[in-house]
């Protein structure tokens, strides 16, 4: 897959108006030139953007509202966005109120919170609309007080006129400015001039948080509304025979218990509208406890699901897969990648004469690397609130990418998009999960079903088994050497269930004379999806690790050695279309280097491993120090470099790449969920271990490399290197290379499970 | 205001008793680990009439062990300061410590999951109103004794909880004990049922309370 | 018909003695600050405090709950300042936030019990929480700013 940038001209245009009682309210509409390279990383992007837009209101006594466009999962949109928007607006931040924006894709843009995308694709067309709109009020003033526009400045909320030393609040102007005519081309601020961006800011949710007010969907509540569960099917590859719900209709607060069917045979699958069960066995009553405590009495008679086809068209792309039947095991499903890594598969690029190279290698070095299928466990579990008549649907709830289940709705409700409204809440996690929007599509049935408002709550049980998982992945590096230890070709082999996770043009290609990438995939009826950093998070751990070994064994500094390549990238790359800049690459590599202390003799105490990466237009690197304490290995302190372009947040751009070093650190040590049979074996976390309290690091140091770039994705760059520093760390704790994630499932000594 | 040097030396002292006590017992120990005259640490008025056997008490006792290193009883008798958790006795999740009283400490005691009765479901916690470790000093560990080392341990008064020989025998009567085999979802019970282990148990204690070799 | 005081308000619920109180809280009396994210006692998300203990919601039944005194997020603090929810605001603590109303009612027993925690004392009271976002680091930095802010204002 190439990694082309979607270019579109641009066009914009605006409208202002009078509030009620005086004030402006001016909506920006445009469509901008966006680029999305990584494409690959929210598989099924659409080519084409809507318009983008922001909304600014101002009234009379100064308060400025800002709304904010993009789901917030914890990345921290509902603040960061609108500083943007109140950066170049010149607004004084105390007087800005934020509040989460509609769904509406025509005056709000795209509104998907995925592939790390949201700052990047929201910077220009945000500080546009500040910026007209200070302009805006500027002319106003301007007018107002008869002097020249070009000598009307703002600060804070404020508009200046120097020369005659009137002053007035933007409140003041609003309305006036609302009647205006709409400048165009405004000029953005110097980055070197910015006040809000790049000073941290506080959560605007804080408060709310901290005591507990209703912010997420499973907090949401609605007249009428009744509570419905799913039961799901024990095992994916059975499905729903019969049931017997007369014990269940017995229990105290139970409404109904029916099925539906989710699509109809021929309904062609949007590329989001991954789902696991079709048939669909509902419980539906007063409350969570009733619904759940009936569910357990209902006497179900499953059967084995047939192969299916689905006729998918993700974003443009049509292509029927077949989905085979089964009762999937983790240790078969293994067995089958091992051999099927054997045969031949797709070239994804080639330099050079790999083949001869590795014929004429002094030496070859092999190894294979395994990752699990990885839940995403977001802490609130599944939900939705559905409330559909035949004339109209209102659902609100937890939900990434509300753009993409609409247009589902829209067919399965028969309803067209205007009569459907999406309500977006503070999701309580993500990490690709709430990108599925199957969970919407059952709430609005099982509303519909039974005329009524529901909820569909899914409990934690639920959540872990229903499947939407990271792939289960595996892939093999050889790297040829010649007699002088120059590393003169490498290859890397990757396969999955059911996709392979190879990104053919990044590091190390272009640094290499002779490269070669494959992938091979088999299929599989584990329903699979976009896990923070989807793919990346499976090489950087692999190749990394790799990197990693080919070093020691090339008697190199493991920093040194990725530096040579890049530099060999930068002066002189090989091949096409390298998604990296070695530069930047380079850049955090030797950030992590300076500001860990590589080499100083004081770090000697620490078992450190190195590792960086590329994904989401970002560069991340890591130094993680490990220690023993309690005979076991531990992450005390890490130290990691990125470089994202502008950091419009830093406190809290900081405190999410901790987090995802925290992630990372968990899911390389303990993440992992295997099936037997079809069932899923880890199904709540006294099974499937998260990383807690004490295993975290007491330290982790985080450095942005400083410079003006446009900013680049950070909710996932972070994460990836860091399974690759872990198991590098591994190593020097424990003499022993790690090639199989979960890494704690080889440790020797395992305290707790 | 807290002196940390002060706390540190106060610890010291602790640990220095601590050490002497456990010389003294091991003392003890070692003189009466013939296990000849368990009059010693026995209310003798209950069982006088019994007859000792040596080697049926400490038949007994074999079958009584099983039960104690099974994780439903061992698993709350640890060696460290962590309860251990289900059928494969791993270190409790959760870095839950045992406090002093045995109740755990802070946010962390047992009885914040553990409820007066078993909460229902596969691997949810189990519960008993009593629930909780032995007291930091008290320990009464099990994790790692021979069968030797445990029988001698639990006759002894300074070592078992300060019981005599009834309230050992009303002991395994005790709801928390009995409790070991209203284990909840996904554990495994003891490997004999709670009436053969109350038979083995009196049996044990009623004919001498020996230790097996 | 049963009695519970919560937050220092007396409620009457009808329901099953056996419904957890989390449920209880949530559906029945709508204090939804206490969040439900495992059902069995492995997650902390549920955490209130019951006559002071930290415990867990989702697996402590109503009725033992009865009688007693129970405080949840919304009665940490008659203000909003108790100096954890404080500590917390200072050092921007939350990611996505669903976890937190947990952590602080059980960091809340930890600094009653222990005005002066170390780095294990935290680890002790706090790895019965789970936060997904990875926002530990934060957590233990607030735990000891809030501990600093209650002792200046115990000093004074």
């Amino acid at each position: 897959m190439t990694n082309q940038r979607a270019s579109i001209s641009r066009r914009s245009f605006l409208r202002s108006s009078t509030l009620a009682g005086g004030g402006m309210m001016i909506s920006f509409s445009w469509l901008s030139e966006l680029t999305l390279a990584d494409k690959i990383n929210v598989p099924g992007l659409p080519d084409q953007w809507n318009e983008i837009n922001g909304y600014i209101k101002i009234t009379p006594d100064n308060i400025i509202k800002i709304l904010n466009p993009n789901p917030e999962f914890g990345q921290n949109v509902m603040t960061s966005l609108p500083m943007i928007v109140a950066e170049e607006l010149d607004a004084d931040w105390q007087q800005v109120v934020v509040e989460m924006g509609p769904h509406d894709s025509v005056k709000l843009g795209p509104q998907f919170t995925g592939g790390s995308n949201s700052t990047r694709m929201y910077w220009k067309p945000l500080r546009e609309a500040g910026a007209t709109a200070r302009r805006m009020l500027m002319d106003a003033a301007a007018q107002t007080w008869n002097v020249p526009a070009e000598e009307v400045t703002t600060k804070e909320g404020n508009v200046y006129h120097e020369k005659s030393g009137r002053s007035g609040k933007y409140g003041d102007f609003a309305s006036k400015a609302s009647g205006l005519a709409i400048p165009k081309g405004v000029k953005l601020k110097d980055p070197n001039d910015f006040r809000i961006v790049r000073n941290s800011k506080k959560n605007v949710e804080g408060l709310k948080i901290v005591t507990g007010k209703p912010l997420f969907g499973l907090d949401y509540k609605h007249e009428g509304m009744l509570i419905a569960m799913i039961e799901h099917p024990p095992a994916i590859g059975m499905k729903l025979k019969t049931f017997d719900a007369s014990q269940t209709l017995k229990m105290p607060g139970i409404k109904d218990v029916f099925t539906i069917k989710m699509f109809d045979e021929d309904f062609e699958l949007g590329g989001f509208d991954t789902r696991t069960f079709n048939d669909l066995l509902v419980v539906v009553g007063n409350n969570t406890w009733e619904v759940m405590n009936a569910r357990k009495k209902l006497v179900v008679q499953w059967e084995p699901a047939p192969e299916r086809k689905e006729k998918t068209n993700n974003f443009g792309r049509k292509q029927d897969i077949i989905i085979p039947a089964g009762l999937e095991s983790s240790e078969s499903q293994y067995q089958k990648m091992q051999e099927r890594a054997k045969e031949p598969a797709t070239v994804l690029r080639k330099d050079g004469d790999p083949e001869s190279a590795f014929k004429n290698a002094a030496r070859i070095i092999e190894r294979t690397y395994n990752g699990p299928f990885l839940a995403h466990n977001c802490m609130e579990p599944i939900n939705f609130f559905a409330h559909v008549t035949n004339e109209k649907a209102l659902l609100v709830g937890p939900l990434q990418a509300p753009g993409w289940t609409e247009p589902t709705l829209s067919k399965v409700l028969k309803l067209p998009p205007e009569k459907i409204e999406i309500q977006m809440t503070r999701m309580g996690g993500g990490f690709g999960r709430r990108a599925y929007g199957h969970y919407l599509v059952e709430a609005a049935l099982i509303s519909r079903y039974i005329n009524a408002p529901i909820k569909l709550i899914y409990s934690r049980e639920d959540d872990m088994t229903y499947g939407i998982y990271r792939p289960m992945y595996t892939a093999t590096y050889r790297a040829a050497l010649d007699a002088n230890k120059n590393l003169i070709a490498f290859h890397v082999k990757g396969g999955g269930l059911p996709e392979h996770p190879i990104h053919a043009n990044r590091f190390p290609a272009g640094s290499v004379d002779n490269y070669l990438a494959e992938g091979w995939e088999i299929p599989t009826n584990i329903t699979i999806g976009a896990f923070r950093a989807p793919r990346s998070n499976f090489n950087a751990a692999a190749e990394q690790s790799f990197l990693d070994e080919l070093a020691e064994e090339m008697g190199k500094d493991p920093i040194e050695f990725r530096l040579e390549l890049l530099q060999r990238a930068k002066e002189n790359p090989v091949g096409k279309n390298n998604e990296y800049d070695a530069d930047r690459y380079a850049g955090v590599l030797k950030l992590v280097r300076d500001k860990s202390g590589w080499n100083k003799p004081e770090n000697k105490k620490y078992n450190r491993g190195v590792a960086a990466y590329f994904c989401h237009n970002s560069y991340a690197a890591h130094v993680v120090d490990m220690v023993d304490r309690d005979e076991q290995p531990y992450v005390e302190r890490v130290f990691s470099a990125i470089d994202c372009g502008i950091v419009v947040n830093p406190d809290a751009a900081t405190n999410m790449v901790q987090g995802a070093v925290v992630d990372g650190i968990g899911n390389s040590l303990y993440g992992g969920l295997t099936h037997k049979d079809g069932v899923a074996q880890q199904n709540n976390f006294s099974r499937y271990r998260i990383i807690r309290f004490h295993e975290a690091p007491k330290k982790i140091e985080v450095h942005f490399v400083p410079n003006d770039i446009d900013p680049t994705g950070l909710g996932e760059p972070p994460f990836p290197p860091v399974f690759g520093a872990v198991s590098n760390a591994l190593y020097k704790s424990t003499g022993k290379r790690f090639y199989s994630q979960p890494y704690a499932n080889d440790m020797i000594n395992k305290k707790a499970f | 205001m807290n002196h940390p040097s002060e706390k540190k030396l106060h610890y010291f002292l602790h640990l220095k008793v601590i050490v002497l006590i456990a010389v003294i017992l091991t003392v003890v120990v070692l003189t009466t680990s013939a296990f000849k005259d368990s009059k010693t640490v026995m209310d003798i008025a209950v069982y006088k009439n019994a007859v000792t056997d040596s080697t049926e008490s400490a038949e007994a006792f074999l079958q009584v062990y099983k039960v104690l290193m099974s994780p439903r009883c061992m698993n709350c008798h640890p060696a460290g300061d962590e309860p251990l958790q289900g059928d494969e006795s791993k270190v409790h999740t959760m870095k839950v410590q045992r406090g002093k009283d045995g109740k755990g400490v802070y946010a962390a005691k047992c009885s914040n999951c553990h409820q007066p009765e078993n909460t229902p479901g596969l691997h949810t916690p189990p519960g008993n109103p009593k629930w909780s470790l032995p007291p930091a000093d008290m320990k009464m560990v099990f994790q790692g004794r021979t069968s030797h080392q445990l029988a001698l341990q639990i006759m002894d008064y300074n070592r078992n909880g300060h019981k005599n020989k009834k309230q050992l025998l009303a002991h395994a009567r005790d709801t928390l004990v009995k409790a070991a085999w209203n284990m909840g979802e996904g554990r495994k019970p003891p490997p004999l049922s709670y009436e053969a282990f109350l038979k083995a148990w009196d049996t044990w204690i009623q004919k001498g309370g020996y230790a097996p070799k | 018909m049963i009695t519970l005081t919560i937050n220092q308000k007396n409620y009457e619920v009808d329901v099953n003695p056996d419904m957890p109180l989390l449920w209880v809280l949530r559906d029945v009396i709508g204090l939804v600050g206490t969040k439900y994210g495992c059902g069995v006692a492995q997650c902390g998300a549920c955490v209130v405090h019951l006559n002071g203990e930290a415990v867990r919601s989702c697996v402590t039944k109503v009725k033992r709950a009865q009688g007693g005194k129970i405080t949840t997020i919304e009665g940490l603090s008659e203000k909003n300042d108790h100096p954890l929810q404080k500590a917390w605001i200072e050092l921007d603590v939350p990611q996505c936030g669903y976890c937190q109303s947990g952590q602080l009612m059980s960091a809340a027993v930890l600094l009653r019990e222990n005005p002066d925690p170390s780095d294990e004392d935290i680890d002790a009271a706090m790895a019965g929480n789970i936060c997904r976002c990875g926002t530990y680091l934060r957590i233990r930095k607030a735990i000891h700013l809030a501990a600093d802010m209650q002792r200046k204002v115990n000093r004074t």
